[in-house]
């Protein structure tokens, strides 16, 4: 490797040097819980919950008391799975991956029926109603709202950022469900927002 | 929020962590301690069972050795009819003779041979108090016990 090449590869190297660190302190960090170091385990769930929380919270519709159990379950289950965790992605995407798993395994064993009337649907199902301004109070409540699978597909795909792929395969409905129940909460949502606008 | 970016923008926000209200660490590290104990004691006891059921085998096939040979030396009308032993146990709950209250014979091979027995038995017995569904533990006690039954005959055969 000459010095051209060299100093190309430096600034790559430089580029995210914190996140580099962060990286391999949970590495090191999951090396020790893996050997039985309980005080790592403990370091990683200080340095996760929050993002792993928060996602459960949301999904589970802001149900708090729910969230914090499934937040339990998730770390147990991480504790149990670590072995397993290759490092093929980063701790952080494994976690937070794992504990939205639980939500929706939840969710899937509550299989609670969307209680909502042909009305509601109709108007959902339109999106004629715009978004208006809202609190963000608002939004979360409306989030909270919505039945428990629109819910789901809406902050998986709007909040998490997943592909509608991801989505079916973790809810086990075709992708095309995935996208009729996300249109369906975004409708849910416009009338839910422009009622409190109102 | 009138148009789509906005919302999308405001919607994205949402995704941001939330600290949960309790710590939630001591429940979790709680669950992981049992969860660690829970296997290593069913274990402990499994191999346990496990050794018994061997030990079981290999003294049972040393009796039935000896008594062959004893048998063959002594005509089966020697045999006292004060040598009557309890029935063998068809179901946990039946009073079957513990390791005390079997008789210890004389013959010094005889009586190693019967405190291993004793020993297997005490033995499958704790492992089918832990596992009372444990069918094959109960015929395994059978079969030790009808072991011991043979081995106290020969005793008394032998004198």
């Amino acid at each position: 490797m000459d010095s051209a090449t060299l100093s190309m590869n430096i600034p790559l190297f430089e580029a995210a040097p914190a996140r580099v660190a962060e990286l391999d302190s949970d590495t090191a960090l999951v090396r020790r819980a893996v050997a039985g170091e309980m005080r790592a385990f403990e370091q990683l769930y200080r340095k996760h919950v929050g993002r792993v929380h928060g996602a459960i919270l949301r999904i589970v519709g802001m149900d708090r008391a729910r969230a914090e159990e499934l937040t339990q379950e998730a770390f147990v289950r991480a504790w149990q799975k670590l072995g397993t965790f290759r490092g093929d992605s980063a701790f952080s995407t494994w976690l937070h991956r794992l504990g939205v798993n639980i939500a929706l395994m939840d969710l899937r064993v509550r299989r609670e029926e969307d209680a909502v009337d042909g009305e509601t649907l109709e108007h959902a199902a339109g999106g004629e109603v715009p978004f208006c301004a809202a609190e963000r109070g608002d939004l979360q409540r409306a989030v909270a709202e919505l039945p428990p699978r629109a819910r789901a597909v809406l902050v998986l795909h709007d909040v998490e950022g997943w592909k509608h792929e991801e989505i079916a395969n973790e809810l086990g409905m075709a992708v095309g469900s995935s996208k009729a129940q996300l249109h369906r909460a975004r409708g849910l949502l416009r009338r839910a927002l422009g009622e409190v606008a109102a | 929020m009138n148009n789509e970016f906005e919302w999308r923008s405001q919607i994205k926000k949402l995704g941001e962590s939330v600290e949960p209200a309790n710590d939630l660490w001591s429940g979790i590290a709680a669950r992981i301690a049992l969860e660690q104990a829970r296997p290593a004691a069913a274990q402990r006891r499994w191999s346990r069972a496990v050794a018994a059921i061997a030990a079981t085998f290999v003294i049972a096939t040393g009796a039935s050795l000896m008594a062959l040979r004893v048998d063959r030396s002594v005509p089966p009308s020697s045999v006292p009819a004060s040598t009557t032993q309890p029935a063998v146990a068809t179901t946990p709950a039946d009073a079957a003779p513990t390791a005390f209250d079997w008789a210890q014979p004389s013959d010094p091979k005889l009586a190693a041979a019967a405190h291993d027995l004793d020993q297997a038995g005490a033995d499958l017995q704790a492992a089918l108090d832990a596992h009372p569904d444990a069918v094959f533990l109960v015929s395994m006690i059978n079969r030790t016990n009808s072991q011991r039954m043979r081995l106290m005959r020969q005793s008394a055969i032998s004198g």
